[in-house]
């Protein structure tokens, strides 16, 4: 089942980063709309409809920004899938488009998290995971320290992550980070949860990106000149229970969202020209890679240490910076990774392109629910 | 008995007291154990009357295990989080109890004990933890 294309017509993004509290959720995702719409061109009377990713904002977050925009009386909907939020609120658009119910809509995704959460964020009380004492960096340390065991991967080899991401995001002026940082400091940094450090760990960001979506119709509407980005397609899953006998880092959970997106774009993954990857933690790159099928189990950390994953190489992952480095407020990512896209489809990321890039992926992670191998997981593929 | 089973358990069904276990549940036609308690199997996914109550083994094995150091406002760090083959039954992730972290290894043999659990609403809740099997590990 292959469903038509989505066309970005315009992209917007406010750096992530630490915002004052004077800026409010509100402002971020108004200013990110703004230069969104203002690049598609599109007024609000252009509009039909808004979908905005959260998890913070509170209840209808999406029609208090949406009302700043002239977008009042439309149809607004809010996406929650946590860490996912924002590529569940592009996977909606996208179906919506292609189901011909609106023309031109706009995508928000959209966080304010240094005023309200620290020390990490975590499950819902009410799941034994939480009563156990689980943290989201506990569960990548485990990952990190099995996988080290099953294929003899070195603590440095994982590292080599944050420090390929932090060094990518030095040319992207909306990372948080945009300072290249030493293979000695990740593995200085104060501990989190061992053997994961500080530097293990994406940050906790304000931030906002936002896309103007179209369908043909609506590219007319527009006046948008051909050869725009499209999204070709969005796989949602949600975790599975896991067997007692698989490995903790069997990735069941991303080699079903890989299938589901293969199935519905009618890409082969030998086409994928770049990747957003969700590297909340530096070993999840590294496991949810081989997850995709993108590399092969038990080689990522190797892949990494040798450069196979940096701009220029084999198959560069988070040219951004990823969620290590360009920040990670956590309603906001998924729609920033398909920003990001567009600029590197566009041929338009300055110092961060990759290179005569045709075919992006961009997966993201959201939430644990006890017993499974997570929330719900997305993979978005978009081409030129 | 340690005091915290006399507390009133985080949620029914997740072990009983004497011998203290872990209960869930088992799958007759594939041997898949659950936990908690599930009325499907993970494996083959039957249900229905296949689906019967397991109690698990006291012992275990670790497959992973971390040290918190850093968590959310109020739980106190450091402690060793490990994900757990139970003999014959389901992975489980709880505390290990006791132990100092350079003393804890994978593929340790471990045994469920009880233990204090919070809860959604800040009170303290009967729980389950982990505790190293010196002498089975020696």
């Amino acid at each position: 089942m292959t469903l038509a294309s989505a066309h970005v017509a315009g992209v917007g993004m406010v750096r992530f980063g630490k915002h004052p509290v004077s800026v409010t959720l509100e402002d971020l995702g108004e200013q990110a709309a703004r230069s969104a719409l203002a690049e598609a061109g599109a007024a609000s009377a252009q509009v039909d409809a808004v979908f905005v990713g959260h998890v913070f904002g509170g209840p209808v977050a999406g029609q208090r920004i949406a009302v700043r925009l002239g977008l009042d009386g439309k149809p607004v909907s809010n996406h929650e899938n946590y860490c996912a939020s924002g590529a569940t609120a592009i996977r909606e658009a996208w179906t919506a488009l292609a189901a011909g119910l609106h023309d031109v809509v706009l995508v928000i995704g959209v966080e304010k998290m240094t005023d309200r959460i620290s020390g990490g964020v975590r499950p819902d009380p009410n799941d034994l995971d939480a009563a156990v004492g689980y943290v989201m960096a506990a569960g990548h340390a485990m990952s990190a320290r099995r996988y080290m065991a099953d294929h003899g991967a070195t603590r440095e080899q994982i590292a080599m992550v944050a420090v390929k991401n932090h060094a990518h995001s030095v040319h992207n002026p909306f990372a948080q980070y945009q300072r290249a940082i030493s293979l000695d400091e990740v593995l200085q940094a104060r501990q989190i949860a061992e053997p994961l450090g500080l530097l293990d760990c994406s940050p906790i960001s304000d931030g906002a990106a936002a896309m103007v979506l179209c369908s043909p119709r609506g590219a007319q509407r527009l006046g948008l000149a051909a050869g725009a980005p499209r999204v070709l397609g969005c796989a949602l899953v949600s975790g599975s229970v896991e067997r007692a006998g698989e490995s903790i880092n069997a990735e069941r959970v991303s080699r079903n969202a890989a299938e589901q997106a293969w199935r519905l774009t009618g890409v082969d993954p030998a086409d994928i020209d770049v990747v957003e990857m969700h590297d909340c933690f530096t070993i999840a790159e590294i496991v949810r890679l081989e997850g995709l099928g993108l590399v092969p189990v038990g080689e990522g950390a190797r892949w990494t240490a040798e450069g196979h994953t940096s701009l220029g190489g084999r198959l560069p992952v988070n040219p951004s910076g990823g969620l290590l480095s360009r920040g990670h407020p956590v309603g906001a990512t998924g729609v920033a990774q398909a920003v990001e896209l567009t600029w590197q489809l566009r041929g338009s990321a300055g110092g961060r392109q990759v290179e005569n890039a045709r075919v992006g992926l961009a997966y993201c992670k959201g939430g644990t629910v006890s017993g499974t191998d997570g929330g719900s997981v997305t993979t978005l593929v978009m081409a030129r | 008995m340690a005091p915290s089973t006399e507390l009133p358990p985080f949620r029914a069904g997740l072990f009983q007291l004497d011998p203290f276990a872990l209960l869930g549940t088992r799958c007759t036609a594939c041997g898949e154990a659950g936990f908690p308690a599930r009325s499907f199997c993970a494996g083959c996914r039957a249900d229905g009357d296949a689906i019967v109550p397991a109690t698990f083994a006291e012992r275990g094995e670790v497959v992973s295990f971390t040290v918190v150091r850093q968590a959310p406002a109020g739980v106190e760090v450091p402690y060793v989080l490990a994900r757990v083959l139970v003999d014959e039954g389901p992975r489980v992730m709880a505390q290990i109890v006791g132990a100092a972290s350079t003393e804890v290894e994978i593929g340790d043999r471990v045994r469920v004990v009880p233990a204090v659990f919070p809860s959604a609403d800040g009170s303290d809740r009967a729980g389950f933890a982990f505790q190293i099997e010196q002498e089975e590990n020696a």
